[in-house]
């Protein structure tokens, strides 16, 4: 099995969740899953309740975004998103009266909802994969085979990181709960809960709720990097590989911050406008996971919380997959992490000695050495399948040179893509 | 974007961990080759230390010749960092392993010369190079001042000459008709347990096949070096020679006999495993030791080089582009590889099986070498004239038997470059008083292939005199 040991460096974070810091403005980006094509639906000074709809995206997933707070429209300005981009947002002047356009009813009986209802409910609520693609969830439904499992991903592979973790200690009830209504609801013949083994507190914390629910049983995985990436933990728990999607083989996978989200969705029609974000890393002064809502900027939770060091990095995500940002990030609802490193020596890179290790570890089954070695050719390149890199970054991490493997798969990707 | 963690490992670690692995090696090639023929009395202090000059020498040469043509070639300032990321000492700590001890000093320094311009700058430097710069230095060595290292005292250290006659195992192997026996090919030099600790002859550094191995479980457990390889490597050589040995009817000693003896362990493990000159993908990596491990027992069978591992090693250098693309191949599509594994299968089958047999045929009667040109009876003596192929040229003999008893020998036409020191060693008195025993009649140390010819001429008479 592919995949790696690396540090966990989860333990800095690992505190009880700290509740909202209520900042005056709110900067909603206008992104949903990668994508920017957004026509606003408000205009400036138009006052929002908490819950509207501020834009739609086009085409096909028509995933809306949302006001997370209520207030007036003040401008629209540029932020920085979790992918490391630009974009525009709106920004909010929080009236601290978190005003609803309907009040929040508090739905009964969900277990007895049919399928149909239920996709309508997650789409509308704007449910996207919180692990940190944003893939609209209820496209996962959305199909006519039979699905069999229900894959609950708590294992939170990439280092630093602690907002499944702290989201599965606090609402381990309601989490439970909503996956045994999404099995009645969907028909679903199991579900299985992975987590990492070496996890052993929220293991046992799981344990003893799982008593009533026959049909839910924990997974215990290793302790490997990208063990949270779908096709590596399908394989781990189910030992199957599908070809594009898991549904082939009667398989979804949601991220446990997802769940709770559709949570929300079933029980009171809420959609997503507030997440858990963990801020770590020892350039922060004081780690911690908080609940902040979504278009919170990083800049006012940081001066609210402990500061900053000196001379420090910011990365939004992971340190493996995450990419470097600044202090005009926003909270979106793939936002896992604000990942504060202290900067230290730049490490000189050297020549490649082809030891293979990268190849040796990709858990896509890659060559990354041969695809850098021809990341121009084009007609190369096509056997070596640069297209099935998920970007996990193991081969950058491995590399005893220090040579950036996965930007040359990166950038073989975008020459596999254009012309010749 | 590159990630904001890195592994803690690094290649100038990985280096010095392959440095480190060498050390007990050098230890014992020092133990072995300069302080048992000092203790012996047959070297003076300086051949003590000799065989860490001998490494020490080539390391530092290859080190200064890559630093010059740096200065010369290179127009970049940076001359310090790329020089302490090219890690120019290694084919030269290498070489200095795998010539042997009587290799003289200058000799040396010119194949570090090789190994270090020819083998690994001209390709483009570190990471560049195709072949393995250490074996292109002792390639070019060994095709040019062979006769040069004979001379000195060929494999042979100043504590052997002494206690052992011939020469290393094997190339005592290829002096010996049929597949040979656990008395001819292991008992001149000790037993199994010598050939395992390494005080055996051979080059400095190649002879313990025990610190090759703890070499290897020390990098293979700190993951510096592709273990598929030698693993591969080794395993086809013991099967392939285990089936050899079945089919001859000798024991397990065989294989561990062909596994054990020259620079088998030692090229398997440091220099099939070159990082630079070997594939990247795990599935090229099982192809590449298994294809190494067939070439070798091709080489030691088929062809007069009875070691095998330089050119095999070499060869496969050549091709691993070729096994990368394949392995490439294998990792997305595995059903690709059933054809390709059944050829190899086959072919490993048929080359056991026909070095088996050639192996089986005694060679008295199918020596293609010997001719009988003439042959008289006058009374009880017949006179033989007959030609056999000597180092470089054929030798013509005149051989008188009597009643079953070689009478006399007489060599009448051989230029050999070797024949003068068969005549000084007074082979062919040697020969006739030991003509009812020839096939444990030793060889002459410094001119084997001559000496071989002379006794093969013999017993190819004598078979023809009785009959045979």
């Amino acid at each position: 099995m592919a995949g790696l040991k690396i540090p966990k460096m989860k333990h800095m974070s690992m505190k009880k969740l700290e509740s909202y810091i209520k900042t005056e403005k709110v900067y909603i980006p206008f992104i949903s899953s990668n994508d920017i094509d957004i026509t606003p639906i408000i205009k400036k000074g138009d006052y929002v309740y908490k819950g509207q709809i501020l834009g739609r995206r086009k085409g096909n997933f028509t995933t809306p975004i949302f006001s997370s707070v209520s207030g007036t429209v003040l401008d629209f300005t540029e932020v920085s998103h979790q992918s490391g981009k630009k974009v525009n947002a709106v920004i909010i002047e929080n009236d601290f009266k978190e005003k609803l356009e309907e009040k929040y009813e508090l739905r009964k009986n969900i277990e007895k909802m049919d399928k149909d209802e239920y996709i309508k409910i997650i789409e509308d609520c704007g449910i996207v994969g919180m692990g940190g693609a944003g893939f609209p969830t209820f496209m996962k439904y959305k199909t006519d085979k039979k699905i069999k499992t229900l894959l609950v991903n708590a294992v939170e592979c990439e280092p630093y990181i602690t907002t499944d973790y702290t989201i599965l200690m606090e609402k381990c009830e309601d989490i439970l709960e909503t996956i045994d209504d999404i099995l009645c609801i969907n028909d679903i013949d199991e579900a299985i809960i992975a987590i990492k083994e070496t996890n052993r507190e929220l293991i046992e914390k799981v344990d003893r709720y799982l008593g009533t629910y026959l049909k839910i049983r924990i997974e215990e995985v290793p302790n490997k990097y990208p063990m949270g990436w779908e096709r590596t933990l399908i394989k781990q728990v189910k030992k199957v590989d599908y070809d594009k999607l898991p549904i082939e083989k009667g398989i979804i996978v949601n991220n446990v911050s997802t769940i709770y989200a559709i949570n929300q969705a079933l029980k009171y029609n809420k959609p997503i406008i507030e997440r858990i974000v963990t801020f770590t890393g020892e350039g922060i002064k004081k780690p911690q996971n908080i609940l902040l809502k979504v278009g919170t900027k990083i800049d006012d939770v940081i001066k609210n919380t402990n500061g900053l060091k000196k001379d420090v990095t910011l990365v939004a995500n992971g340190p493996m997959m995450g990419h470097k940002t600044d202090l005009d990030l926003v909270v979106t609802p793939d936002l896992n992490c604000v990942l504060v490193l202290q900067n230290k020596k730049v490490v000189r890179t050297q020549e490649c000695l082809r030891c293979g290790k990268c190849a040796n570890f990709c858990p896509a089954n890659l060559c990354p050495v041969l695809i850098k070695d021809s990341v121009d050719n084009k007609e190369k390149l096509k056997n070596l399948h640069p297209e099935k890199c998920v970007s996990c970054g193991l081969c950058s991490y491995v590399c005893p040179s220090k040579i950036d493997v996965r930007d040359y798969v990166n950038r073989a990707k975008e020459t596999l893509k254009g012309g010749k | 974007m590159g990630t904001f963690i890195k592994s803690e490992d690094n290649t100038s670690k990985m280096m010095f961990r392959v440095v480190i692995a060498l050390i007990p090696i050098i230890i014992f090639s020092f133990y072995k080759n300069g302080v048992l023929p000092y203790i012996n009395g047959s070297v003076s202090l300086y051949g003590m230390i000799k065989p860490l000059i001998f490494i020490a020498v080539a390391t530092l040469s290859t080190f200064l010749f890559e630093t010059i043509y740096q200065l010369i070639f290179n127009k970049n300032k940076k001359l310090k960092s790329i020089i302490s990321n090219s890690y120019a000492y290694m084919p030269g700590l290498f070489l200095g392993l795998i010539l042997p001890i009587n290799t003289p000093i200058s000799v040396l320094i010119v194949g570090a010369f090789c190994a270090s311009i020819i083998g690994k700058m001209l390709f483009g430097g570190f990471g560049k190079n195709i072949f393995n710069p250490a074996l292109i230095g002792r390639l070019f060595i060994i095709s040019t001042y062979a006769l040069v290292i004979t001379e000195n005292g060929g494999y042979l250290n100043g504590y052997e000459v002494d206690t052992i006659s011939g020469a290393t195992p094997l190339s005592n192997v290829s002096l010996i008709t049929g597949i040979g026996t656990y008395k001819q090919l292991v008992a001149p030099f000790g037993s199994l347990w010598d050939f395992f600790i390494g005080t055996i002859p051979g080059a400095v550094g190649e002879t313990s096949s025990l610190f090759c191995l703890v070499a290897f479980i020390y990098l293979t457990a700190t993951k510096t070096i592709k273990w598929r390889i030698p693993t591969m490597y080794i395993l086809t050589v013991f099967l392939m020679t285990l089936g050899i040995g079945l089919y001859n009817g000798v024991g397990i000693w065989y294989p561990l006999f062909q596994v054990l003896s020259g620079g088998l362990m030692f090229g398997a493990v440091f220099m099939a495993t070159d990082p630079v000159t070997s594939p990247t993908t795990t599935e090229g990596q099982y192809i590449y030791g298994l294809s190494l491990g067939l070439l070798t027992v091709i080489l030691r069978y088929l062809t007069p080089y009875p070691e095998g591992v330089l050119t095999s090693i070499l060869t496969m250098n050549m091709l691993v582009f070729i096994i990368d693309s394949l392995g490439v191949k294998i990792k997305f599509n595995k059903k690709i590889m059933l054809i390709p594994s059944i050829i190899l299968l086959i072919l490993i089958s048929v080359m056991t099986f026909t070095i088996g047999e050639t192996k089986n045929v005694k060679e008295v009667k199918g020596d293609p070498n010997f001719e009988i040109i003439d042959k008289e009876l006058d009374g009880y003596v017949t006179t033989y004239i007959v030609t056999e192929q000597g180092y470089s040229s054929k030798l013509k003999l005149e051989i008188k038997i009597e009643k079953d008893k070689v009478l006399s020998i007489e060599v009448l036409e051989g230029n050999d470059s070797f024949f003068s020191k068969v005549m000084d060693a007074n082979y062919l008195e040697t020969l006739k008083e030991n003509q009812s025993n020839l096939d444990d009649c030793d060889t002459v140390s410094g001119a084997t292939i001559s000496s071989r010819a002379l006794k093969k001429a013999l017993i190819n008479t004598l078979a023809d005199y009785r009959g045979e």
